[in-house]
């Protein structure tokens, strides 16, 4: 890491230590929401940004995390936090088993198993409800015995920056330099003697664990884990937020997040049309700045910023 | 009953896969808006007759013409500059995908519609039991259907370039083929084959905005097993699909008829990922 962002990285974490202090509570959840959201469009960028594989199960394992860690803390009582280590593992089980089947079969596989493996997992939370309460909603218990959004905010922002400094650690580890060597020249990189298969199917379960830890610590915020965390309207919006933002990047998606998430907050005013018009918009990136907002900046500003 | 309820659907689920199938074989290219395309469909020819009053048997090819021009303009301004890029096809058209649905819920409103039926009554099948003379025309037009596109594909000019270009796109392109303009065509195509899909079976099943992605699920399950890029293994695969869920939805439970599908997916990739039909080597 540079030591020029070193000093732009600690700039931004004090500058994330004083919004409780003069936000309201409302926009204090906001934050707390695009922490959440961070966590999955970064670890979601992992894969897709990095390897160049399209993952539609990312919301589904978050859903996995925070129902497991739901309903152990309900029905077996344990603690808030080792249920969300469980429930991490779990989601880490079924991504390294997904992957395990499809990527060898290669990227389309993947993505046509994920989607459906989220709609199955929707049609089972919503018809288990004598478990899961279906579309009423889980009820679970929060990490505080008293209340208080400020404490959640700490607990996001630590969880949150943790997950990306081992994001970062990976993307400039000698497994990121694989990640992307199989991104850029699939046959090359495999004629070098590297297993494209294992690497991809090792990025996938690493990346669905940490969304199964996003959804875990989302739900025991939340305190209401529903059918919505695992939809794919859900994914939409995590992919959205990496596209906007700019894929393949560090920052593309953190910036994203912030953005379209304080952004949906404005458009809700109006109706629900924020998914019409994030779809509009992740549309035009795609098609025009695949780079996303980030990388339309750094152009701009032609200098290295993340 | 629940046989031949499931060979009807089978037969539907047939051609809904083979225009995924078709786009994957020569693009490369998933189809994830498929769903969203048999939803408009329906929609269409319900709006065409209902609303303006068309004769329902013209509304249905009208209908399936603008689905038609709907998947060559995808293909023109947002899917052709993604060749190559596996990646970024499958993310545009996994957002289009929901562009269409919220779309379609904002044009259509979120309330199932059903265009009128074409004939009434039931008929008696082979002294069995009474069966929907409805259902027995879808299965009848869907059959013409399948049977021009494999016409089509076997024995046109457009077929062959079609078949070349997925053997071997540079090949195709040193005997001149024009590459573009059969992408093009073919994407137009599949995307005619859902709305076709989509127009036949909407009589039988309402559609509604948020059924589309279960239209789309079915149809990916029938590539896999059939095998991508088999026309075959699309019907195969269409006709096993069918008959297990309204089996399994009959004897098992209604509630889990997609899960089915699912299993049947997830057995596929176990033991024999290339399919019924496909090609061992990719």
């Amino acid at each position: 890491m540079g030591n020029k962002k070193l000093w732009i990285s600690f700039a931004f974490i004090i500058l994330a230590l004083f919004p409780p202090l003069f936000l309201s509570q409302y926009w204090l959840h906001v934050m707390i929401i695009s922490l959440f959201y961070v966590m999955m469009a970064s670890s979601w960028n992992l894969i897709a940004g990095f390897t160049g594989q399209v993952s539609f199960a990312h919301a589904a394992f978050s859903g996995m995390g925070a129902y497991t860690s739901g309903m152990l803390t309900v029905y077996l009582g344990l603690p808030p936090w080792l249920g969300i280590l469980i429930g991490t593992g779990v989601a880490a089980l079924l991504g390294f088993g997904l992957g395990y089947l499809c990527i060898r079969m290669g990227g389309i596989y993947l993505s046509l198993t994920t989607l459906g493996f989220s709609e199955i997992l929707r049609i089972i939370i919503t018809n288990e409800d004598q478990w899961t309460r279906g579309t009423m909603g889980l009820q679970v218990p929060g990490f505080f015995v008293e209340y208080s959004k400020t404490s959640y905010y700490y607990l996001f922002l630590i969880v949150t920056i943790l997950l990306l400094i081992v994001i970062y650690k990976i993307i400039h580890s000698e497994m990121g330099l694989t990640f992307r060597a199989v991104l850029n020249d699939e046959v090359a990189a495999s004629s070098s003697g590297i297993n494209t298969v294992r690497v991809r199917v090792l990025a996938f379960a690493i990346s669905s664990a940490m969304s199964g830890l996003a959804g875990g610590f989302y739900g025991h915020y939340l305190m209401l884990i529903t059918p919505d965390v695992p939809s794919l309207g859900q994914m939409f919006l995590v992919l959205a937020m990496a596209v906007i933002g700019g894929m393949g990047s560090f920052a593309g998606p953190i910036v994203g997040s912030f953005v379209l998430e304080i952004l949906s907050e404005y458009i809700r005013v109006y109706g629900e049309y924020h998914v019409l018009l994030f779809g509009l918009i992740a549309l035009a990136m795609a098609r025009f700045a695949p780079e996303g907002v980030v990388g339309i900046l750094r152009k701009k500003w032609r200098r290295e910023w993340a | 009953m629940y046989l031949t309820n499931g060979i009807v659907i089978g037969v539907i689920n047939a051609i809904s896969a083979i225009g995924v199938s078709l786009i994957v074989g020569i693009m490369k290219v998933v189809n994830f808006a498929h769903g969203e395309l048999y939803i408009f469909a329906g929609y269409f020819s319900y709006h065409l007759s209902v609303s303006l009053g068309v004769p329902p048997l013209l509304a249905m090819p009208l209908s399936i013409f603008l689905i038609f021009l709907i998947g060559i303009g995808m293909e023109r301004t947002l899917i052709r500059p993604t060749y190559g890029d596996e990646m970024y096809s499958l993310i545009i058209t996994f957002v289009l995908s929901i562009v269409l649905q919220n779309a379609a819920l904002l044009i259509f409103g979120p309330y199932p519609q059903k265009p009128p039926n074409w004939v009434t009554g039931a008929m008696n099948i082979f002294g069995l039991y009474h069966y929907g003379n409805q259902r027995i025309l879808s299965f009848f037009i869907s059959i013409g259907v399948l049977l021009s596109i494999f016409y089509l594909i076997k024995r046109t000019w457009f077929g062959k370039s079609i078949r070349a270009i997925s053997q071997d796109r540079e090949m195709a392109a040193l005997v001149g083929v024009d590459h573009l303009k059969v992408n093009m065509l073919a994407f137009g195509l599949g995307a005619a084959l859902a709305g076709a899909a989509g127009v036949v079976l909407s009589p039988i099943f309402p559609v509604t905005p948020s059924g589309s992605s279960s239209v789309s699920l079915n149809a990916f399950i029938v590539v896999v097993l059939g095998g991508m890029g088999s026309l075959k293994g699309c019907v195969v695969g269409g006709l096993i699909l069918g008959i297990l869920e309204n089996l399994g939805a009959a004897y098992i439970s209604t509630m889990y008829r997609h899960i089915f599908g699912f299993i049947i997916l997830i057995l596929v990739l176990v033991f024999r990922p290339w399919g019924l039909f496909g090609q061992k080597t990719q």
